[in-house]
């Protein structure tokens, strides 16, 4: 597939990181010297030009595209350069990132003239909603309109004995799930029913979104459902992930230093408290009680702060912190300073925009761990050879079926099920295998 | 070559243009005198002289005039600035072409030209109050004009400028502001003179249904009284929520169906015009049900109603369907700030006084015709003080103050606490005023008679309690109580700020 993008920033950078192997890649930015940057890394055509000019966009060769994804930081050039694509393109796919919730109604309202718009406060926000519905997971994702969730999640002191140290057939895992993979530091086990899972362990969950939960409460029995939190800042961000935490009935408090934002978030929400003060602040952490709130989230806009403020909140209480890394690299920091989520917007910007790009029969696609695995929603061909194979007969190459979609239901399937032509399967997989298996399959 | 001269003129010491103010001021009053053309028919039809009408429109008009051409060079749009004192100038001089006609006819209880201004200032402000003792004095004529005086006053002399007259010079949206009744909230985002026009023209609509359900109860036999002028003259009184009746005892002698209809209208005209007409013409009832202020204006008439009629009939001064009308009669009445009354309150116990005399600091609606603090006001100070509450314990909490879901601007919202601390203070000096007045000239008024007084007269309510009750007159006051009231009921009307502001040395010198 031919891809042209627009704009190679961070998340363009990841897209590319992601899509190079498999797509023929345009890139084109305003600064040669991004361009450079990957030129140096990945075997791709960067242009320099500008997004907004349709001269330029000619000449870079959009005409030919197939998938056109408009990515800068910059709303209006997105906009610009996806209507441009759109008539020098006829055929391709456009896409444009936006930090703009308003242009995302618009979009779903059919008044904006191209075929997908990302949000990355969106996104974000949607990625936290997941998290805390199930508390326990390091990352979660959900396919087939919801009906099937992916977590992955850490074994750590305090989970139950039901699924610790047993051999997985003697153990007690929840219904309509299964343990796709298990991480045991560099090493990753597709396991079968003499394996178990240790403490320190990782594992990859893929089940309905009840199992989901129950995982989440074996794992952390304490952890419980998430009604209250606190979220630190009330910019563009912090407003998404209370509109939508908002919409889930669950209580939201905010609190951000600038008077403008917290007046701002103040008229927007009704129905949040909102405070404006900097949160670092012992007096009035201890004052207002904000270590009583179930969940913490960090969404300044400064990631050392997110880190500080995070620690400081655990300090008075807070059990449960999710933090806004907008560094990719603020990641491990936040892990390394005991934070228990740290969500990467951009991250999340490239890996929905990633998902246009995949064969027109693969729905979906999750990174996990760094882009180390993929979780894979593909739908199975006539031809495929694992037509009508039952599970337990199927051969293990590092990739697992965690789900599959059979008429739009979610079925999780035993040893005896039977794989059926036109099935969507929710497959686990390591990245690098990952097109042999859409081959397969 | 000849070095250019800067031209530096002479010191200018005034901050607003007086020409422009006079000249405007001029143009109004010339309009306004062509009023004075509504009683005549009345007069010839009853064979009364029209003579004091003729000669009120002539003086105000030439006045008009003569003010018009002495400034004929002046700048031919006034500012913001100028608004104020257009405004203020505009009521003073309302109230004096009112007087005009009573100096003639009105016989010896308004021969004193103080006399008269009080009535025609009580007449224009639409509070109600009045010195008149001997109705029988007052001709046809003289009746309609001064209940016809209250109907021009309700919606506004300046606001039926803006909407009727062809090419009145009127600047921005100040000058109607400064005259239209509650606190400037919602943007209006129409051109003044539209919006002028739909005000009117819902209040001529409903004026004209009250005249013609009352009339009804007369044709039909059901009220005797309430003949085609009675109807009219009432209806006059109540939709600009004046008070004034044609009769000594006010709406005691009408029929309980009047007093009903009476009740209903006085109900209407002290909500919100706007809303009304967007909820009635426009056909959107569910804006009724949207609004706080409405809300807010109904449950406290229905509260309060309850609580009065209960109370008369606990004192057994009236029971069943007569204790219900009455009590949701003089509720509605002195709460919309008409002060028409259907019994002589004035008689009545203390604690029912206590619950009137609160009624009267309780107002219309925003863009009512009531007078008062008003109910919106209430509402956002309400928000205000629990918002304060809140913030005694979380001091950073942050909590803008919503209507009807809608962040109220913080300026808006201080210009209220203002306003109320304004009222509560012009109250007060007024209430000292007729107080130290009514000791000194013997004229009887006991403490909560005073405080009712002064409160009556801001509020333009019209009767007070003692002597200056809904049957009675404020006749036996002193000079200096009558100019104090006068003065009250002025800058009442105008909601106390543009006055106030005229009084402050920065609007008069740079």
């Amino acid at each position: 597939m031919k891809v042209f993008l627009i704009g190679a920033g961070q998340v363009g950078t990841t897209i590319v990181e992601a899509l190079h192997e498999d797509h023929e890649l345009t890139v084109l930015d305003t600064e040669a010297s991004r361009l450079q940057a990957i030129a140096g890394r990945f075997d791709v055509m960067t242009y320099e030009g500008d997004g907004t000019s349709r001269k330029d966009l000619a000449a870079a060769g959009v005409g030919s595209a197939d998938l056109v994804i408009a990515c800068t930081s910059r709303d209006e050039v997105n906009l610009v350069a996806g209507m441009f694509a759109r008539r020098e393109a006829t055929g391709a796919t456009t896409v444009i990132r936006t930090s703009n919730v308003e242009y995302v109604e618009l979009w779903r309202a059919g008044q904006l003239d191209v075929d997908f718009v990302v949000s990355s406060e969106l996104e974000t926000a949607y990625a936290i909603s997941r998290i805390i519905g199930v508390p326990a997971a390091r990352q979660t994702d959900v396919f087939a309109e919801g009906q099937v969730q992916l977590g992955e999640f850490d074994a750590e002191e305090g989970a139950s004995a039901d699924v610790i140290g047993v051999a997985l057939r003697h153990a007690k895992i929840p219904a309509d799930s299964k343990i796709a993979a298990i991480i045991r530091g560099s090493e990753t086990i597709l396991p079968g029913g003499d394996d178990e899972i240790r403490i320190g362990d990782r594992i990859v969950v893929i089940g309905s979104p009840d199992a989901a939960k129950a995982w989440s409460s074996l794992l952390w029995p304490e952890g419980g459902t998430v009604r209250d939190v606190v979220i630190f800042g009330a910019g563009r961000v912090g407003s998404a992930i209370a509109r939508v935490l908002l919409e889930q009935g669950i209580s939201v408090r905010m609190i951000d230093a600038s008077r403008e934002q917290a007046r701002r978030a103040a008229e927007a929400f009704p129905k949040a408290r909102v405070y404006n003060a900097t949160g670092f602040d012992p007096d009035f952490l201890e004052r207002e009680r904000i270590g009583h709130s179930q969940a913490g989230i960090f969404a300044m806009r400064d990631d050392a702060k997110n880190q500080y403020a995070a620690s400081l909140a655990q300090v008075h209480g807070i059990q449960f912190t999710i933090a806004i890394a907008h560094e990719a690299v603020s990641v491990a920091a936040f892990e390394q300073a005991g934070i228990d989520v740290s969500v990467n917007p951009r991250g999340v910007t490239a890996e929905e925009i990633v998902r246009f790009a995949h064969d027109p029969r693969m729905q979906q696609v999750a990174m996990l761990e760094d882009n180390r695995y993929e979780v894979l929603d593909v739908t199975t061909r006539e031809s495929s050879r694992y037509i009508g194979m039952a599970f337990r007969d199927m051969p293990v190459h590092g990739s697992l079926i965690g789900a599959i979609v059979r008429n739009g239901q979610a079925i999780f399937p035993h040893g005896d099920d039977v794989l059926e032509a036109g099935d969507r399967v929710i497959i686990f997989t390591e990245a690098a295998n990952a097109p042999w298996v859409v081959e397969a399959l | 070559m000849s070095q250019p001269v800067a031209r530096i003129g002479p010191p200018r010491r005034f901050a607003i243009d007086v020409p422009a103010v006079v000249n405007l001021v001029g143009t109004l009053a010339k309009y306004l005198g062509l009023a004075a053309v509504f009683p005549i028919p009345f007069a010839l039809w009853y064979g009364e002289t029209p003579l004091p009408f003729i000669v009120a429109g002539a003086v105000t008009t030439g006045l008009g005039l003569v003010l018009e051409r002495a400034t004929a060079g002046a700048a031919a749009r006034v500012g913001v600035r100028e608004g104020f004192l257009v405004v203020a100038l505009t009521w003073l001089l309302a109230a004096a072409f009112a007087s005009i006609p009573y100096l003639f006819e009105g016989g010896e209880q308004l021969s004193s030209p103080l006399d008269a201004y009080f009535e025609g200032m009580s007449g224009f402000t639409t509070t109600g109050a009045s010195v008149v003792t001997d109705f029988d004095e007052i001709n046809r004529s003289l009746g309609i004009w001064r209940q016809f005086t209250q109907w021009l006053g309700g919606m506004g002399i300046i606001v039926l400028a803006i909407a009727v007259l062809p090419r009145l010079r009127v600047g921005g949206r100040q000058l109607m502001e400064s005259e239209l009744p509650g606190p400037e909230i919602a943007q209006l985002s129409e051109r003044i003179r539209s919006t002028a026009r739909k005000l009117w023209v819902l209040y001529v609509g409903l004026t004209v249904l009250q005249t013609l359900m009352l009339a009804t109860l007369g044709w039909a036999g059901i009220d005797d009284a309430m003949t085609p002028y009675q109807a009219l003259a009432h209806a006059f009184s109540t939709m600009p929520t004046g008070g004034f009746s044609t009769q000594a005892r006010s709406a005691e002698g009408f029929s309980a169906e009047a007093q009903w209809i009476l009740a209903f209208f006085m109900l209407v005209a002290g909500a919100n015009f706007a809303l009304m007409y967007r909820g009635l013409i426009r056909r959107r009832l569910h804006v009724f049900a949207r609004d706080e202020e409405f809300q807010l204006y109904i449950v406290l008439a229905v509260i309060a109603s309850a609580a009065v009629a209960a109370m008369l009939w606990g004192y057994e001064i009236a029971e069943g369907e007569e204790a219900v009308r009455t009590g949701f009669f003089q509720t509605v009445s002195i709460m919309s700030t008409t002060g028409m009354a259907s019994a002589d309150f004035a008689l009545w116990p203390a604690v029912l006084l206590l619950a009137l005399f609160a009624l009267m600091f309780v107002g219309g609606s925003a863009g009512s015709t009531g007078g008062s603090i008003k109910v919106v006001r209430h509402l956002l100070l309400g928000k205000v003080l629990r918002r304060e509450i809140d913030q005694t314990l979380s001091p950073e909490v942050v909590m803008p103050i919503r209507l009807n879901g809608s962040p109220v601007d913080e300026r808006t919202v201080r210009a209220i606490a203002a306003f109320v601390l304004l009222y509560v203070g012009a109250w007060a000096i007024g209430a000292s005023a007729i107080a130290i007045d009514s000791a000194i000239t013997g004229a009887g008024l006991g403490t909560l008679d005073s405080l009712a007084t002064s409160a009556t007269a801001l509020g333009n309510v019209g009767p007070a309690f003692g002597p200056a009750g809904p049957m009675g007159s404020f006749a036996e006051l002193g000079d200096a109580s009558k100019l104090t009231m006068i003065g009250l009921m002025w800058v009442g009307r105008l909601e106390i700020v543009p006055v106030v502001v005229l009084l402050t040395r920065h609007y008069w010198r740079l």
